[in-house]
């Protein structure tokens, strides 16, 4: 797989991210009712865990997609290294708040699983891209 | 141009060690708010008491008479729904329920976890002395993280003192049959609403059908033209 291959699959699992959190914070927002499948979704969404020191966590989400998104389009090794520490660091993330939705609040967000497998697959596609960038971070591909 | 084997995972290891520098602060920050809460003092004195003197029965604050009802579906760790008994109930309260137009009906769930199910089924215990609505204000004014152990027997016995109740005895009424019976028939009622998260809110003219409300806010103006529609139709 081409770097070239692995930054455009980057670009748009991030974008699917800012679809699915934006929507997420849409509907905190707006205070519509969250489209659930698996019921545990407001409870998620409704807890203490929602928001971070005030910021929602879905803003936070968006944010880190829309970064990532444009990393991708970026070139050179500093984007790659910036790229792969912010999917890193999402990832640890999202798992701490999977830990809390199973041990803690004892609901599943199906939006957050969701979310949760968009950022497993970017913290992948972002290593990958870190592994195969050339020394000089000049184009591979 | 190839890059070594040993770059490769230099570079690995400062994004996994910058990763591991964000991550901590982010769930550190996160941690904070919930620490903050478990930390938190059980109930301090009230000043002036927004129940007193207002007639309840059961699951009911107002005036049996009383030209509408509001019902509230509400999960007693819901942050929301404390959020709304901060914001709105005392708006509500002297408004509308002292001076007898308007009733509440508190259908308690408790989906969120253990703390919700000791503190609704101590609640509703306090309902047979017409007590329900002291606990669960009281409990919404230091809601804390859920499911942390925070609606523990000394915050529950400090409620139940400042309402004048026997704190054994309700601990004894709580474990009755009736009590469990009264949870199941507020979760079936919410499932029949359709209620998918919680404050779900109802409002009608009592003895009447009722409908649903959606609540574009938690603050009084979230309710308040609807329950001024009802009382001036």
């Amino acid at each position: 797989v081409t770097e070239r291959t692995l930054r455009r699959a980057t670009a748009a699992v991030a974008l699917l991210g800012i679809v699915l959190s934006g929507y997420l914070l849409y509907v905190r927002e707006s205070g519509s009712q969250l489209a659930c499948p698996t019921g545990g979704c407001e409870t998620v969404q409704g807890s203490s865990y929602s928001a971070v020191l005030g910021v929602p966590v879905a803003l936070l989400g968006l944010l880190g997609y829309a970064a990532i998104f444009a990393l991708a389009l970026a070139r050179g090794e500093l984007a790659r290294l910036a790229q792969a520490t912010l999917a890193l660091a999402a990832l640890a993330f999202a798992a701490y708040l999977l830990y809390v939705q199973l041990e803690i609040l004892h609901a599943i967000c199906a939006w957050c699983v969701g979310n949760d497998v968009l950022v497993a697959a970017l913290a992948g596609l972002s290593v990958a891209s870190l592994w195969q960038t050339s020394e000089e971070g000049g184009p591979s591909a | 141009m190839a890059v070594s084997r040993w770059t490769r995972r230099r570079r690995l290891a400062v994004a996994l060690a910058a990763a591991a520098v964000a991550a901590t602060a982010l769930i550190g920050a996160a941690q904070l708010r919930a620490d903050e809460q478990a930390a938190r003092p059980v109930a301090a004195p009230q000043g002036p008491r927004l129940l007193a003197g207002i007639p309840q029965q059961g699951a009911f604050l107002g005036r049996a008479d009383a030209p509408v009802t509001l019902v509230e579906y509400a999960d007693l760790q819901c942050p929301y729904c404390a959020e709304w008994a901060r914001q709105t109930l005392p708006v509500l309260v002297s408004a509308y329920v002292r001076p007898g137009k308007l009733r509440i009906e508190f259908r308690g769930l408790a989906f969120i976890g253990p703390d919700s199910v000791k503190g609704l089924r101590t609640a509703v215990a306090a309902g047979r002395k017409g007590r329900l609505w002291d606990i669960v204000d009281g409990l919404y004014l230091v809601q804390g993280t859920e499911n942390s152990g925070w609606v523990s027997d000394a915050l529950l016995q400090q409620i139940a003192g400042a309402a004048r109740l026997d704190y054994e005895r309700l601990v004894a009424e709580r474990e009755q049959p009736w009590v469990a019976r009264e949870l199941e028939r507020s979760s079936a009622l919410a499932h029949a609403a359709h209620v998918e998260g919680t404050p779900t809110f109802e409002l009608g003219r009592t003895g009447g059908s009722m409908s649903s409300v959606q609540v574009r806010s938690l603050d009084p103006a979230g309710i308040t033209p609807a329950i001024e529609s009802l009382l001036g139709s």
